[in-house]
Formats: C-alpha cells, sequence, structure tokens
C-alpha cells in the first residue's frame, strides 16, 4: 500500500511540475467551457422565445440541454486527451532506464501499476474538479439543475476517464517510444468508440459465428441460433456508447460494472506484460 | 552473502552468460573485470532480479531470486550502468522516493537520506533538479540511491564512469568505506579500479569466467621475472653468444636501439641475474644496467582475456 502510495504520488508530482498537467487541464476546461457556454447561450434563447408558452417551456430543461451535452463532449476530448497522459507512464520509464530501479526494489509489478494508475488517476480528477465551476454557475444564476444526474454524468465520465487511463496505461507498457505509446493508445480508443458503427448491418449472430468457426458442430450440439447478434455484441463493447446512460443520469450497475472489468482486465494485462520482460 | 551457481542467459542463440559460478562473502569487495560485452551488466542484472536467468540460482543471504525476489530486492542496493535518475525531480525528493519505496521506516527516512546526501558529498546540490546536474554529479545522486537503505550487499555497475579524476578518488575511497559492513560487487573495464578498491578479482570474458583470484595473486602471475634487460657499455664480439651461454638464460636478443642492449629470456624456475653480473665483470663488458623485466596486470589481464595461460 505504502509502495502504491509512493509511486502514485511521485507520478502526480511529475505531471504538476511539469507543463504537461496544466497544458492538457487548460485544453480540457477551454474546449468543454466553450461547449458549456453555447449550450447556455442556446438555452437562455430559448427560454426567451417560448417563456410565454406553457406547453414548450415545461419542455425546457437545463440538465437535458447544457448538462447532458457538456458530459458528452467531455467524454471526447478525454478520449483526445487521455493518450498523452498515459504515454509516457511506462514507456519513458523504461527509456530512461529507471525502470531498473523501480524493479530492483522491494516493489511487486502489480504495485507498479498501481501506483502509476493512480497517479495518472490524480491528474484526471483534478481535470474534472475544475470542470465542477460550470453546474455551480448555473445554481449562481438561479437555474436550478437536478443534482443528483448532474454527479451520476460525473461519475460516468470518470469511470470512463479511468477506462481510458487503464488503456492507455497497457499500450504504454508494450514499447519504450512515447510517441508510440500515444498512437496506439488513440487507435485503441477510437477503435472502441467507433466499433458499433456498423451494429446495424451486422445482424449476423454469435451463434452463426460460431457455428461456422465450428463447422457445424454448434449446430448439431443443439444450442441453438439465435441470442444476440453481431452488433449487440459490438454495441457492448463500445466505449462511448455506455456513457449515453450515465448521461441521463440512470445509474445502471451494468455500466459501472463494465468499465471496472476493463480496468481490471487492462491493468492485469498490464502486470502481466511487465512480468514477461524480466524474460525476453 | 552471495551464491551464483551456473547462471546462464541466452537471447535467442546468442549465450550472454555462460554458466557463471562464483561467491562473494560478507564485507568482502569483489571486482568483476572484463571488456565491454563481456556479460557483467547481464550478471549483475541476474543478481538483482531485474532479468531472469535461463538457467542456474542466484541466491543472496540464503534467498533465491527467483523464489524469493521481495527479501533479496530489500538486501541489494544497485546502481545500473546508467544511474536510474528522474530528471525533473529534485535532488532530496527523488531520494525520499527511493527510500520510500526500499522500504526505509518513514522514522529513520531523514536520517537516511541526510546520511547519503553527506557520504556522497551532495549537500550543494540537494535542491536543484537532476536534469541541471553534471554527469559526476548525476553519477553521485545514483550512488547516494543505492546506499541510503544501508544494503547488505552493494552491487555497483561501472560507478566511476564519467567522473573526473577526484571525483573517482572520493568515490573509491567511499567504497572502501563500506567493506565490513557491506558486501560489494563492482564492475568495471578500468583495470586501477580494481587493483585500488577490490579484494579479489574475478574476470569475465565473452559470457564465462576466465580468472578468479585475489588481487595479490593474479598481479603475482606477472610478477615472476620472465626477462632480463642487460645493457652493456663495451659488449665485445660473441657477447650474445657468452650470455646465452650463462645457466638459465634461454636465448638471447640483441636490441635495435642501442649496441649494448640485449635482452635476456629466463629459463622457468631460475634466476640467472647474478651470473650475468659476474661475467660482466669478469669480461670487462662494463655492465651498465640490468633490470628484471616483470608484466603489470595490465599485461596479466590481457593475457587472461585473449585466452592465454598467464
Amino acid at each position: 500500500m505504502r509502495n502504491i502510495a509512493a509511486i502514485a504520488w511521485r507520478e502526480a508530482r511529475t505531471y504538476f511540475t511539469s507543463p504537461l498537467a496544466y497544458a492538457v487541464t487548460g485544453v480540457f476546461v477551454l474546449l468543454s467551457g466553450y461547449i458549456f457556454w453555447a449550450s447556455l447561450v442556446r438555452f437562455s434563447e430559448l427560454c426567451l422565445r417560448y417563456g410565454s408558452n406553457p406547453y414548450v417551456s415545461s419542455q425546457l430543461n437545463v440538465n437535458d440541454m447544457v448538462v447532458r451535452p457538456l458530459f458528452g463532449t467531455m467524454g471526447i476530448f478525454l478520449l483526445l486527451m487521455i493518450p498523452l497522459i498515459t504515454m509516457r507512464l511506462l514507456a519513458e520509464e523504461k527509456r530512461a532506464g529507471t525502470a531498473e530501479l523501480l524493479f530492483t526494489c522491494p516493489v511487486t509489478s502489480g504495485q507498479v501499476v498501481l501506483g502509476k494508475f493512480f497517479g495518472a488517476a490524480i491528474l484526471l480528477l483534478f481535470m474534472l474538479a475544475v470542470t465542477l465551476s460550470y453546474p455551480l454557475l448555473i445554481m449562481g444564476s438561479g437555474a436550478r439543475p437536478d443534482l443528483k444526474p448532474t454527479l451520476v454524468g460525473y461519475l460516468g465520465v470518470l469511470l470512463m476517464g479511468l477506462a481510458f487511463l487503464a488503456i492507455g496505461l497497457l499500450i504504454s507498457a508494450l514499447t519504450e517510444n512515447q510517441i508510440v505509446a500515444a498512437v496506439g493508445a488513440f487507435g485503441a480508443l477510437l477503435m472502441l468508440w467507433v466499433i458499433n458503427w456498423m451494429t446495424e448491418s451486422a445482424t449476423i449472430t454469435i451463434a452463426e459465428i460460431m457455428n461456422k468457426v465450428s463447422m457445424g458442430l454448434w449446430e448439431q450440439a443443439g444450442l441453438g441460433m439465435g441470442g444476440p447478434t453481431l452488433g449487440d455484441f459490438l454495441t457492448s463493447i463500445s466505449l462511448i456508447g455506455r456513457l449515453d446512460d450515465f448521461r441521463k443520469g440512470l445509474l445502471d450497475t451494468q455500466h459501472v460494472i463494465f468499465f471496472a472489468s476493463v480496468v481490471f482486465m487492462a491493468l492485469f494485462a498490464t502486470q502481466r506484460v511487465l512480468e514477461s520482460r524480466r524474460w525476453r | 552473502m552471495l551464491d551464483v551457481s551456473a547462471v546462464t542467459k541466452t537471447y535467442g542463440t546468442r549465450t550472454v552468460v555462460d554458466k557463471v559460478s562464483f561467491s562473494v562473502n560478507k564485507g568482502e569487495i569483489l571486482g568483476f573485470l572484463g571488456p565491454n560485452g563481456a556479460g557483467k551488466t547481464t550478471t549483475m542484472r541476474i543478481i538483482t532480479g531485474y532479468v531472469a536467468p535461463t538457467a542456474g540460482t542466484a541466491k543472496v543471504a540464503g534467498f533465491d531470486v527467483q523464489e524469493q525476489p521481495l527479501e533479496v530486492k530489500r538486501r541489494i542496493g544497485y546502481l545500473p550502468e546508467h544511474p536510474p535518475l528522474y530528471r525533473e525531480m529534485l535532488v532530496r525528493p527523488y531520494l525520499e522516493f527511493v527510500a520510500r519505496i526500499r522500504g526505509v521506516a518513514r522514522r529513520q527516512m531523514r536520517a537516511r537520506v541526510d546520511r547519503a546526501i553527506e557520504r556522497c558529498s551532495l549537500g550543494d546540490v540537494a535542491g536543484r533538479l537532476i536534469g541541471n546536474l553534471s554527469k559526476g554529479y548525476q553519477q553521485r545522486v545514483g550512488l547516494a540511491q543505492a546506499i541510503l537503505h544501508e544494503p547488505d550487499l552493494l552491487i555497483l555497475d561501472e560507478p566511476t564512469v564519467g567522473l573526473d579524476p577526484s571525483q573517482i578518488r572520493e568515490i573509491r575511497a567511499l567504497i572502501t568505506s563500506f567493506a565490513g559492513e557491506h558486501t560489494v560487487i563492482l564492475s568495471t573495464h578500468i583495470l586501477p579500479e580494481v587493483t585500488v578498491t577490490c579484494h579479489r578479482a574475478l574476470i569475465i570474458n565473452e559470457g564465462r569466467i576466465v580468472a578468479e583470484d585475489t588481487l595479490e595473486r593474479l598481479a603475482a602471475r606477472g610478477g615472476r621475472t620472465r626477462q632480463v634487460a642487460v645493457r652493456l657499455a663495451r659488449p665485445g664480439d660473441g657477447a650474445a653468444a657468452a650470455l646465452g651461454a650463462v645457466p638459465g638464460v634461454a636465448a638471447v636478443h640483441p636490441q635495435d636501439g642501442a649496441v649494448g642492449d640485449f635482452m635476456a629470456d629466463v629459463a622457468e624456475g631460475h634466476d640467472p641475474r647474478e651470473a650475468i653480473a659476474s661475467l660482466a665483470v669478469a669480461r670487462g663488458w662494463g655492465l651498465l644496467e640490468m633490470r628484471p623485466v616483470t608484466r603489470s596486470f595490465e599485461d596479466v589481464y590481457m593475457e587472461i582475456i585473449r585466452g592465454g595461460a598467464a
């Protein structure tokens, strides 16, 4: 525990003593702030225009029209920025030779992985904490966004950000080159984003694929040909799609468990990669 | 303290370390000597648990590096060839970080870091950015990092590379001061380093141990008189033949430089110097100089590396 904390703390310090943390947070806040401002302006214009119409004004809701799009864009910005946060985590350690220090200290590779992950998570928390000013601004203006859906939205963005971090960390463990680590993480995250774009046309079921792969054995065994389609499967592993329910303010344990599993699996794979290094 | 037995490491078809076995007793300073690429660094990485051996075992204080890596890592301090420094950190926070992951107790932390800073004379730069330090200071920070938890076994991979002569002397004095309470293994390809600091030397070449002995004995291999250089003022004709006839002289080579210079090869186990002197006096050659030619430790080393028997 003490080792994890020491590594995480050192990692966080490195982010904040270099321009990286400020550049990443600054750009993130600038972009999401612009989206926030633009949707707020649109919302207030709609309120002015339809304020006298009781039917329409009952449909106008600050949560739906300002907070929800904000979380959606935050998710996309994180997807673009997190590879830049994770690229140096392990790649730099190997290049600079400090990996030789970490792995000859009485520290397990699991502790190294967790320390790195939590260190990067501190920066993510900092980035999100700065954006908390937006909902606070709305409250100050007299509009009353529902607090609970807003917090659920934040939880969703945080969980998704952690999943991105874990995947980025895994890619960083695979290379010594930071640029390669960043590009690899971009590729992996974008792939997991767009993977559900062809769901409508992927109507073949998983069972049919299994049947083809097993050359008819699946059907003979009477395992059935129905069930979820490939499209359903791809939708379920798409990372961004998982954010929709959180943005609506729905807290579904299915999504929480999904993100937790992604984090766990990526960190576990990272630990295995680090262990295998000794044998190469 | 340290037991390495039949350790082998192969990368693909290339064998980098080939059945290396040796042991080091507590308090000893062992010099690990060999040309670049001989397998010194790989052997050290295996002992520290950074690299897993293909075969064989390394034990530190009775703990197998592969079976109980944490127990071993708790007992070692390691300075790799390139000091493992976080360039963007200040010296003191860096040492505190290392102390924490090396498992130094919180209460002792301050004292240990202070002591390491003092021993490596880093007091003036403790608050500076590591990346801005000179190579010599960076090397010392690397050394401070290796000693701050007072390890039983200190492993130093080329600790004096990049230092100026006065820094080299300081570092050597520091290493010598560890003898007794700590065990030290240090690798180098610089010979004087071993002669100055180490008790025992192990010469490794192409992954194999080619010689292992105390320094006195290794040096003694070169200490025997192999040749005698003789300078005569008035050598008559046939001086060379007469010298060659002296008992114990195997052959005589006239030297090119001057007329009276001869080099006499000495037969194994003989010392013909006295006989040569009295012969020179008897013939009236005018003996100006006679000196036994012994080989330096460096010559012995070169010969061992080339595969000749010393």
